[in-house]
């Protein structure tokens, strides 16, 4: 039995909704990825948790300081351990099964390990004192402790953490992808769906892990020279290079654009993978894999250097140029979701849609995606950025994107839970639950937007002035109602039945 | 010319936004409904019927996002500096950003006056929000510490008043306190 299943097996309440079905001889792609999405809930529990104490440290008047705390503990693991990880896990299922490969060996644990051992140092360093919020903010951890806000110890414990996160999600995970498309055995026992390569449903795939490996490679040498620094192990003067705000931030942002980006192209990819699979007709094509893998090539393309756009209000230390072309690529990202738009629409109107629970919850993730595309574009136009940066629409964009592509990889689960467990769900509840994350997400990403429009400060702990309160207070709103979607889930996932049928049989159908 | 004005505005961002999503929103429920609820059966249109309006669609969305584009050059703040100055000297508006209060070098400014603002921060990230009275945000910068150059903004305000200045860069405990207030007066 495989380590990765026994860890599922002996985990209270999350194990029994991911118990592995080893009757099926699939074991080899199903036990580490269980053991990713099952983890991913957990800590998706911890962030949703997480995100109520935000508004109720406003509604009660607490402390600012645990509104900071939290802002960075739900950012942290709503971003990381939750949704890079669900995407990691499911991920790594389908292209197991796409190409034949067993997902095994030292790799797979150090991805999995590394990611969720980083976050709990992360949470203990937070829970030490060190505040720096999802994106680190750069020099501030550093400036914290030496104002004695924070411990250096803090900033040591933290980032160890960070550090082995963007281990797992720059190196471990894209790593495992490569090795799975080009090296090792196939073996015909392990397909489920073969797929080549030249299909938009793998090619988003390799696109995504070669951009998280190229452009975080400069963040692991700036992050490994930081990290030895804090440790002793190389005189701070040699890292004062790294330590430079303009050299991190820059870094940081090349790697935490693209992340989002290879987010979006592999959950792109996910889509037009399991899309053709409910098709009315069976034809199980796309209107167009040319237009598809089009929209992947211009999404990457755009993508790369679009992150300009977080710096325009820096002129003149970001020149202009740079501005104006990160403006323009970041609207060329919208090209590329003009035509996912239509090859989408152009396939169900073309084929018909045979509607289930999972395929309509990718849809309305996809939606929402698109939603937050339009206001991600926008926000990057230099005219409006400067009266948007810093306000709860950039809040509303980051919750917005990684919400839909979370959505997005839920509802893909809902095709491959029966594989991974040998149990179905309820489609009863599977409706109920895309009701409710439609009107949360929706509900949340709009007022968030509307919040920023009318001047609200993100990641701030002070909402009463401006009549900030009232946006707080349909934000939290719409977080219950986003809450009470996810233990619908949950629920679906506690109660699922055992199907009669041999699996393997199932899985190939 | 007033109706751009107010489109490259924080709530003229919000519904530009809407403009793109709602039709797309509601096509698209209609498509998904339809052809999972009312007609599920496949749609016999050939490919090359698709192509015209596949044509349509993304030029279309190549002319909006290209219009979109250009009309806002005016309201970039520093290719709008070139034209608000109109050969008028700059008010020279100096500040510096440390951890959570500004040291601003005059708080008092005269409205229709083109104002440049150049900060620098000495300790770590720090924004600089101006706020209309009227509660909208009008500019905002980032400053960095270790940069060779301040950060600057031209702008001319055109209302007297009293202007929240706020920091919208995440700076640690205190970052919502960061605040302070600048006075515009009419001019002489």
């Amino acid at each position: 039995m495989s380590i990765a299943t026994t860890i599922v097996k002996s985990t209270p309440v999350f194990g029994k909704m991911f118990a592995v079905d080893k009757s099926t001889g699939l074991e080899e792609i199903n036990a580490w990825p269980a053991l990713m999405i099952m983890s991913s809930f957990v800590w998706l529990v911890v962030a949703g948790l997480l995100g109520l104490v935000m508004p109720a440290t406003q509604i009660f008047d607490l402390s600012s300081d645990h509104f900071y705390t939290t802002l960075t503990l739900h950012g942290a693991a709503l971003t990381f351990p939750f949704s890079f990880q669900l995407m990691m896990g499911v991920g790594l299922h389908r292209s197991g099964g796409c190409v034949g490969k067993a997902i095994t060996g030292w790799l797979p644990a150090l991805a999995w390990l590394s990611m969720n051992l980083g976050a709990a140092i992360l949470t203990v360093a937070v829970l030490m004192g060190l505040k720096v919020s999802v994106v680190v903010m750069f020099p501030l951890p550093l400036v914290g402790a030496q104002m004695g806000v924070w411990s250096m110890e803090s900033v040591i414990v933290g980032f160890t953490g960070i550090y082995l996160v963007l281990a797992c999600m720059i190196l471990w995970y894209p790593l495992l992808v490569l090795k799975m498309m080009f090296f090792g055995k196939k073996r015909a026992e392990l397909i489920l769906s073969e797929r080549s390569l030249n299909e938009p449903g793998m090619l988003g795939m390799l696109l995504a892990a070669a951009t998280l490996l190229l452009t975080g490679l400069p963040l692991v040498v700036v992050g490994t020279t930081l990290v030895l620094a804090l440790y002793k192990v190389i005189p701070m003067s040699l890292a004062a290079w790294a330590a430079d705000p303009v050299v991190f931030q820059y870094t940081f942002y090349l790697f935490a654009h693209n992340l989002m980006e290879a987010m979006a192209l592999m959950v792109a990819s996910a889509m037009y993978a399991t899309l053709p699979l409910y098709l009315a007709d069976g034809s199980r094509k796309l209107y167009s894999e040319k237009l598809a893998n089009l929209a992947l090539w211009v999404l990457l393309v755009t993508s790369v250097t679009s992150g300009l756009h977080h710096f325009i209000t820096f002129y003149p230390n970001q020149p202009a140029a740079l501005s104006y072309w990160g403006n323009i690529m970041s609207w060329g990202t919208g090209m590329g979701a003009a035509i996912s738009i239509f090859t989408i629409l152009a396939t169900i109107w073309q084929h018909g849609l045979k509607a289930e629970p999972g395929i309509i919850a990718v849809l309305v993730g996809w939606a929402l995606y698109i939603l937050d595309g339009a206001s991600a574009i926008v926000t990057s136009n230099i005219a409006w950025t400067y009266q948007l940066h810093g306000t709860m629409w950039q809040s509303g964009h980051f919750m917005t994107v990684v919400l839909s592509m979370s959505m997005m990889w839920m509802g893909v689960l809902y095709h491959h839970y029966p594989v991974l467990t040998g149990r179905k769900l309820d489609p009863a509840l599977g409706y109920l639950y895309v009701k409710m994350i439609s009107v949360g997400s929706l509900g949340a990403a709009i007022v968030m937007l509307a919040g920023g429009a009318a001047g609200m400060p993100r990641r701030f702990a002070d909402w009463h002035p401006e009549g900030w309160m009232l946006y707080g207070n349909l934000i939290l709103a719409f977080g219950l109602i986003l809450g009470a979607s996810f233990a619908v889930y949950f629920y679906n996932l506690m109660k699922s039945r055992e199907i009669s049928a041999p699996m393997g049989e199932l899985a190939r159908a | 010319m007033a109706m751009l004005d107010y489109v490259y505005t924080g709530w003229g961002a919000f519904w530009v936004t809407m403009f793109m999503f709602v039709p797309f929103a509601l096509m698209a429920y209609w498509v998904i409904r339809r052809k999972s609820l009312v007609d599920t059966g496949p749609t016999q249109l050939q490919p090359s019927e698709f192509a015209p309006i596949e044509g349509v669609w993304m030029t279309f969305a190549f002319i909006f996002f290209v219009v979109a584009n250009l009309a806002s050059l005016k309201y970039i703040p520093w290719a709008a500096a070139s034209g608000t100055t109109n050969g008028e000297p700059e008010i020279q508006v100096d500040f510096t950003a440390k951890s959570w209060a500004y040291d601003i070098s005059n708080r008092q400014i005269e409205a229709g006056k083109p104002v440049r603002f150049s900060g620098r921060s000495s300790d770590t990230q720090h924004g600089f929000a101006v706020y209309h009275p009227d509660g909208r945000v009008l500019f905002t910068m980032l400053m960095m510490p270790g940069t060779t150059k301040p950060t600057s903004v031209v702008y001319t305000f055109k209302d007297p008043g009293k202007y929240a200045v706020r920091c919208l860069e995440y700076c640690g405990v205190a970052h919502h306190r960061m605040q302070d207030e600048l006075t515009v007066v009419k001019a002489n």
